[in-house]
């Protein structure tokens, strides 16, 4: 087959170029927006990554972030009990408020009450997100104020972004600031080894029934879900330009290059070509810009979401691999029907025309 | 006729517009052509012969009157059937030549096969042979742009012989060519005619192109001026029409 497609869009290189860089350049907003709202919804993964299996809160709580919860310490001990469960410890959490510099903080802080590794933190020490240090302007040996309390910086650590950042602390020091004596936020249960999740949760419930489970996985689908709530929107309505302006693009590039040569489409047509062979060649002209575009966006995407995670980390951008693959099968999708136009402007090209000089 | 009718028209009429700005391009012309038959017909501008050429093309509808091509009769198919009547039994040779810029030579006879469903080795072969007899071997890859005005037209007759068509409809094919090369062309299409047993009309305004045609038809206004068929091509070899 001859590869009119490619040859008529080669013809004008420069224009070629630009138009792939505005496919590009719309893929790029559709996948940095995309990859945002990814690290922003992944935020709440790291209850998953706390030493536990299950939670115990007050009824009607979403997760520790968006709700408040206070839960008897006593439940604890009656929760250790139940067969399957290795061990309960407490959890604190709250939101401070602090200055530091003139400059006015909100940390959501959280205490596990565990006996020893990584969060197993002394009266005065905390460990604070990197991105929390770096705005704050304090490091690893500083000291922190909080509600009336000093503490030293042992330890920093990621996941956080510009608006969201977690610091932990000793049990200790979290009681003495949540005022609680008798009372946690959660109970955080750990499984022995091999028990079955849905079982023990079950158990839990039946014998506490003034508490509600949950899994690790549930809190942070429940953050995601806020997230979603706030931001699904205003992604949509992003992903959403950043597709008609591809599409547009696509569509003036195809429909420049067909008017350019309808005299050629006149051409094929008079010489028997049918419509399909006709807008196959206006399909494949779409089909290239909209591909060789994309593929640039993505990687330049890629690019970015790097560059970002290493000098802005505030900004957390997830790209993942299969929405890299979606937002390229929907830019193909959108140079299908970007292709409309110049089919219509085929369809009115009038092949007696040709026998004009 | 030196074969079987190939192309009829009969009572073809083309108006275009309607009350008082009605004009009638074509009026009640009456034609027949057999296979390895040349027919020129020749008129001033604005006689009606491109109209004429399209509507024997399938190009344009005529208003009354009807056109035969073997046994189709192709004012009565619709228009995708048209299509491939174009395609499969149609040569068209322009003025312009109307080769696609962006293909060279070999591509742009290939198109017209790719068209027919053609593809491939099969496609690039029958392609090379058409341009090899038209004497292009060694034009083959030169994009059209950089043909000189006799080899495009060359390019174009192969292009227009690529599905074997048994019709050839040429408009003013020798009018942007030199002497020489207008001469070369004509040649070619009194060959075809001949050797491949093709009908060809060819509308012009070149007297020389006389000495190629079976047949001599003179329009003006539209209509065939009575007797111009009778004058005979240097063959000699020519009926006269219904």
């Amino acid at each position: 087959m001859v590869p009119l497609a490619t040859r008529n869009l080669l013809a004008e290189k420069g224009r070629f170029a630009m138009s792939v860089a505005g496919v590009a350049f719309a893929v790029l907003l559709v996948l940095v927006v995309v990859s945002l709202y990814r690290g922003w919804s992944d935020v709440g993964r790291f209850y998953e990554k706390l030493p536990g299996d299950l939670w115990l809160s007050q009824p009607a709580t979403s997760d520790p972030y968006h709700s408040s919860s206070f839960v008897p310490l006593a439940l604890g001990k009656r929760a250790a009990q139940i067969e399957g469960v290795e061990s309960v410890v407490p959890v604190y959490a709250r939101h401070i408020a602090f200055d530091r510099g003139g400059t006015a903080f909100d940390i959501f802080t959280m205490a596990i009450g565990t006996p020893s590794g990584a969060y197993a933190l002394k009266p005065g020490q905390i460990d604070i997100d990197r991105v929390l240090a770096g705005d704050a302007g304090v490091g690893v040996g500083d000291r922190l104020e909080l509600a009336g309390r000093s503490f030293v910086v042992v330890r920093t650590h990621t996941g956080g972004n510009s608006m969201f950042q977690t610091a932990f602390m000793s049990a200790a020091d979290a009681r003495t600031l949540s005022g609680l004596a008798d009372r946690a936020s959660f109970l955080l249960v750990s499984l022995e080894a091999g028990a079955d999740a849905a079982t023990v949760s079950q158990r839990l419930q039946d014998a506490l029934p003034a508490l509600e489970v949950h899994t690790s996985r549930e809190f942070a689908d429940a953050f995601a879900s806020r997230v979603n709530a706030g931001f699904l929107a205003v992604v949509g309505v992003l992903v959403g330009i950043g597709f008609v302006v591809g599409g547009a693009v696509i569509a003036l590039t195809t429909y420049t290059a067909t008017v350019e040569r309808s005299r050629e489409f006149g051409v094929l047509k008079a010489i028997g070509a049918s419509g399909r062979f006709l807008y196959g060649i206006v399909l494949r002209q779409s089909l290239v810009v909209g591909a060789v575009g994309a593929a640039l966006g993505v990687a330049a995407s890629a690019a970015v979401a790097n560059l970002v995670k290493r000098d802005v980390p505030e900004f957390i951008t997830v790209l993942t691999l299969r929405d890299a693959v979606a937002v390229f099968v929907l830019a193909l999708a959108t140079a299908v029907v970007a292709s409309y136009v110049p089919v219509r402007r085929i369809e009115r090209i009038d092949p007696a025309e040709v026998f004009r000089p | 006729m030196t074969g079987s009718t190939l192309l009829r028209a009969d009572g073809l009429t083309k108006v275009f517009g309607s009350g008082h700005t009605a004009v009638r391009a074509v009026d009640g012309v009456d034609l027949a052509v057999g296979a390895g038959e040349l027919v020129l017909v020749m008129g001033p501008s604005g006689s009606g012969k491109t109209t004429l050429l399209s509507m024997l093309g399938g190009l344009l509808r005529p208003s009354q009157g009807r056109i035969t091509i073997g046994d189709v009769e192709i004012t009565a198919v619709p228009r995708r059937e048209l299509t491939r009547i174009r395609r499969d039994s149609i040569g068209f040779v322009f003025q312009t030549f109307n080769l696609l810029e962006s293909l060279d030579a070999l591509e742009n006879v290939e198109i017209a096969l790719n068209v027919a469903g053609v593809k491939g080795a099969e496609a690039e072969r029958r392609a090379r042979e058409l341009l090899v007899d038209a004497g292009l071997e060694a034009r083959l890859r030169f994009r059209a742009t950089k043909l000189s005005g006799g080899e495009r037209q060359r390019v174009a007759i192969a292009r227009a012989l690529a599905n074997e068509p048994h019709l050839l409809l040429a408009d003013e094919p020798t009018a942007n060519l030199d002497s020489r090369h207008g001469m070369e062309v004509m040649q070619v299409l009194r060959d075809l005619a001949t050797r491949h047993d093709k009908a060809a009309v060819v509308v012009s305004h070149d007297p020389r192109l006389e000495e190629i045609a079976d047949r001599v038809l003179q329009l003006e206004d539209g209509r065939l001026v009575p007797g111009s068929t009778a004058a005979a091509a240097s063959t000699g070899r020519w009926e006269t029409p219904p």
